[in-house]
């Protein structure tokens, strides 16, 4: 199996270079699993079309580095994935700083449209010739010419404050009004603004504005924090898929840093990866049911979800928000002790999620309003690069856990749930196939639960200048964590991409000649990801007193109540 | 002659007061039993009254001006209140001699069609979109409503209300009775802008429609209206349709009063066990039982 893996892996970079010819600067091998090549910035769009038609690549990702206080240069590099391979592949144009432009590959690619945005708004590399350079990843005050990621801005610049800015919207067609979603909407459980165009029920078009929530994390991974605190910051990238966040970023060093970690350690994660996926899905199922108005299924799902939960506190000591990565392994054991009981409750949660699928297949009225609507075809979804449940519900076979096995799954191999219809219905027997099989995972990486220590011991620096690529396969789609390594024990650069980002690319498409009451549902189907806050403030109305709980404060206050020990 | 304007006050405003002070209690047993379905523990019966009477004391806010905007919502509960004393509950209805049933099926409306030009004159598009699916229902649902009356009186030969009643009450049930009983219950659903055909206020999809632009004392004003209306017309269902068993003046009002939380807590069961139909959906599905109810006017025609 190795070998073969690295006889294709060589096969296949002889066959690249050879399609870059003379352009081609470089081409190394950072780990097994990942290619890079150096190329000329001219021959980028032609390299990258003939990518996508010989080797069946996958456009993942770019990134944007500026690379000026060691090479002289920016760099811009397209990160595709081989699937059938098992290879990921970098493809990098250095861009001199007098003349920062390089070819857009949108029009070979579409699903590259934001990320060229945003590498544009990043580093201040324009792509030439894409068809919608509006801002992305900026907010609209941020001021003209200030690139953040660039090495001479402070994390902590804060720019003058501007008046009067609004986003750049396009105008509805001729005869259609606008309905606005957003920015703060009932089925948004974060700020994302759509104009939808309609003529009477029906959407004829719409528009985005979104990246609200950006919080410049990639910036402050780069320059005020070290490798071992990024981990904290990675599971706050997400409410709902902290772990695995941190295990990408984690699993990235790693591979940079070319550290082995513990089998334990990867079993411990990979039961926490297939958890955090059963309480994602089933939280999913019940939003989506509250958005069609079934409230009765999102009450009865988030029953179901609330021992799965307790299960975490148990293991890790909260509900989300682990912190039990760390570079190299675990900081936290799973206690044997707990064994018996994670069966039990995960019989328990099988057998309820076993009665609500039966019920949800045969209900006809939720089939009324979920057949057919919001569809993603599969050539759209390949083309625009749609990942995760989106994808496999529109015939995409992608999975991250067996295209590009990571932690234990390739002694736990997942079975992929795939769908042809493309629609939303499709994505929800996905998804209920997906929770039935994450918990067949959990209990099967359990009783193969090797014994052995928890944590690698890093005795070395990590070396500056190594790439490590790292997908997981997070409940909404594969989360893409890429480190550059640098000095002073930080990234040079760290890219995040979380999947719901190429999967709200699609939603135009699929919301075109909908009827309104469609649309929540539609973006409901794509499950996209929200942050939690995590203090709150109340005010007595008599006394005008404000009193902050602190989290130990909320925390009791919450156990007491979903355990039946607080209210009546 | 003063002795009877006098009763007829009387029964005017026992209506007006079942209508106003029970309806509310009504939501609070629904929303009860909503939360036990979901597993919940629920807010108290009494919920309903604390609500109103919080949105009651609250700013009145108003996004446009305008006379229309201004008057509906006390206009909106005023026609339910007037539909409230067209209508027996328990006894017979004190305004009968006002008119017949295409008197109170016209009161009916007029509730929903203030609401509808509330919602236009809201100048917010989830209003719009709001209104006209509420006029779409309207016109989906009102058919059926009329038809079911007009079984009622074909059979009776009178378009008294007072008149159909008496005659279910003394020739028992009937199978075009029923499919009218059966095909009036459906509507209702629908009329109380409970699930799955609260398309019009669609929170998820239109944040409440033609009410997005409402707080306060109008917005209470609103909702009032809403669950008076809901228990008004599920006693018009009761009386017409299932009048039985008589026991005397007394014990009726009270069996008319159980048969009337029935009907609630069925409509309230159906609420939780359904997902929102898309308003072509409900449309096409009214349309069926529309169909279906003029199978009950054939059968009357035929004497069953």
């Amino acid at each position: 199996m190795a070998t073969t893996t690295i006889d294709r892996a060589t096969g296949v970079k002889e066959a690249i270079a050879a399609c870059c010819d003379g352009a081609l600067l470089s081409a190394t091998q950072p780990s097994p699993d990942t290619l890079q090549f150096a190329i000329e910035k001219t021959v980028m769009r032609a390299i990258v079309a003939s990518l996508v038609d010989n080797f069946e690549a996958r456009f993942l990702i770019s990134v944007g580095t500026d690379k000026r206080p060691i090479t002289g240069d920016f760099a811009v590099s397209h990160v595709f994935s081989l699937d059938h391979d098992h290879l990921y592949v970098l493809l990098e144009s250095p861009v001199s700083e007098k003349d920062p432009r390089i070819d857009s590959i949108t029009e070979v690619i579409p699903g590259a449209d934001w990320a060229e945005r945003e590498f544009r708004d990043a580093i201040g590399v324009h792509p030439d010739g894409h068809p919608d350079p509006r801002r992305l990843l900026l907010a609209d005050d941020w001021p003209e010419g200030v690139f953040p990621l660039r090495k001479d801005v402070p994390y902590n610049y804060q720019p003058p404050r501007a008046e009067n800015v609004r986003p750049q919207m396009r105008e509805p067609p001729a005869g259609a009004s606008v309905l606005p979603i957003g920015p703060f909407f009932p089925v948004l459980e974060e700020p994302a603004y759509w104009r939808m165009f309609v003529e009477g029920e029906t959407v004829v078009g719409c528009d985005t504005r979104i990246f609200y929530n950006h919080r410049g994390i990639e910036k402050l991974g780069e320059s005020a924090l070290t490798y071992n605190e990024i981990p904290y910051l990675a599971e706050r990238i997400c409410g709902i898929c902290g772990f695995i966040h941190s295990t990408c970023y984690c699993q990235a060093v790693e591979k940079a840093a070319g550290i082995d970690v513990p089998r334990r350690a990867k079993y411990i994660r990979t039961i926490m990866l297939e958890l955090e996926r059963i309480h994602s899905h089933l939280l999913w199922l019940g939003i989506a049911g509250h958005i069609i108005g079934f409230d009765t299924v999102l009450m009865q799902i988030w029953r179901i979800r609330e021992p799965v939960m307790w299960l975490c506190e148990e293991i890790s000591g909260n509900r989300k928000t682990y912190g039990m990565n760390t570079v190299g392994g675990l900081r936290r054991d799973l206690p044997d002790q707990i064994k018996p009981k994670l069966l039990e409750t995960l019989a328990a949660v099988e057998k309820e999620a076993i009665a609500v699928r039966n019920a949800i297949v045969g209900d006809t009225t939720l089939q009324a309003r979920t057949k057919g609507v919001g569809p993603l075809t599969h050539e759209w979804a390949k083309k625009i690069c749609a990942v995760g449940p989106p994808a496999r519900a529109s015939g995409v076979a992608i999975d991250a856990r067996i295209d590009h096995p990571y932690a234990a799954y390739d002694e736990v191999p997942p079975r992929i749930a795939t769908q042809e219809a493309g629609d939303t219905w499709a994505r929800v027997l996905v998804r209920v196939a997906e929770l039935l099989e994450s918990i067949r995972l959990v209990r099967e990486a359990l009783l193969a639960l090797p014994q052995s220590p928890i944590r690698a011991e890093i005795k070395e620096d990590i070396p500056p200048g190594r790439v490590g690529v790292s997908v997981v396969e997070a409940p909404r789609g594969e989360a893409i964590h890429i480190v550059l390594t640098g000095g002073h024990n930080r990234p040079y650069r760290w890219r995040v991409r979380a999947p719901t980002y190429p999967n709200l690319q699609a939603l135009s498409a699929m919301v075109a000649g909908a009827n309104i009451a469609d649309v929540p549902i539609t973006l409901g189907s794509l499950d996209p990801c929200f942050s939690c806050t995590e203090r709150l403030e109340t005010v007595d109305p008599r006394t005008r007193k404000v009193r902050v709980y602190s989290r130990g404060e909320l925390l009791e206050i919450s156990r007491s109540r979903t355990r039946g020990g607080g209210a009546r | 002659m003063t002795l009877w304007l006098i009763k007829t006050s009387l029964f005017c405003l026992l209506n007006v007061m079942i209508a106003l002070f029970l309806s509310p209690l009504c939501e609070g047993i629904m929303r009860k039993l909503r939360a036990a379905l979901h597993s919940r523990f629920g807010p108290p019966i009494t919920q309903p009254y604390w609500d109103l009477l919080k949105l009651l004391g609250k700013e009145d806010l108003r996004s446009t001006g305008g006379i229309v905007y201004a008057l509906m919502p006390a206009a909106t509960l005023a026609s339910v209140l007037l539909l409230a004393a067209l209508v027996p509950m328990g006894v017979a209805a004190p305004l009968a001699f006002a008119g017949d049933f295409i008197v109170v099926l016209y009161v009916a409306t007029m509730s929903s069609v203030l609401i509808m030009l509330i919602g236009f004159a809201s100048a917010s598009p989830y209003a719009s979109i709001g209104s006209s699916r509420e006029m779409m229902m309207l016109l989906s649902v009102e058919p059926i409503l009329a038809v079911a009356l007009c079984v009622g009186a074909f059979k009776a030969k009178t378009l008294a209300l007072v008149g159909i009643v008496n005659w279910q009450e003394q020739n028992g049930p009937s199978i075009s009775m029923a499919i009218a009983g059966v095909a009036f219950f459906l509507a209702l659903q629908a009329v109380a802008g409970k699930l799955p055909f609260d398309i019009a206020e669609a929170d998820q999809e239109i944040m409440g429609g033609p009410l997005v632009e409402q707080s306060g004392p109008r917005l209470a004003l609103i909702r009032w209206a809403m669950w008076a209306k809901q228990l008004v017309l599920a006693f018009l269902l009761v009386e017409v349709f299932f009048p039985w068993p008589h026991f005397g003046t007394g014990l009726d009002l009270v069996a008319t009063l159980v048969k009337v939380l029935m009907v609630l807590v069925l409509v309230m069961l159906i609420d939780v066990v359904n997902p929102r139909l898309r308003i072509d959906q409900a449309m096409g599905y009214f349309m069926r039982v529309g169909v279906s109810s003029l199978a009950a006017l054939a059968f009357a025609v035929i004497g069953k």
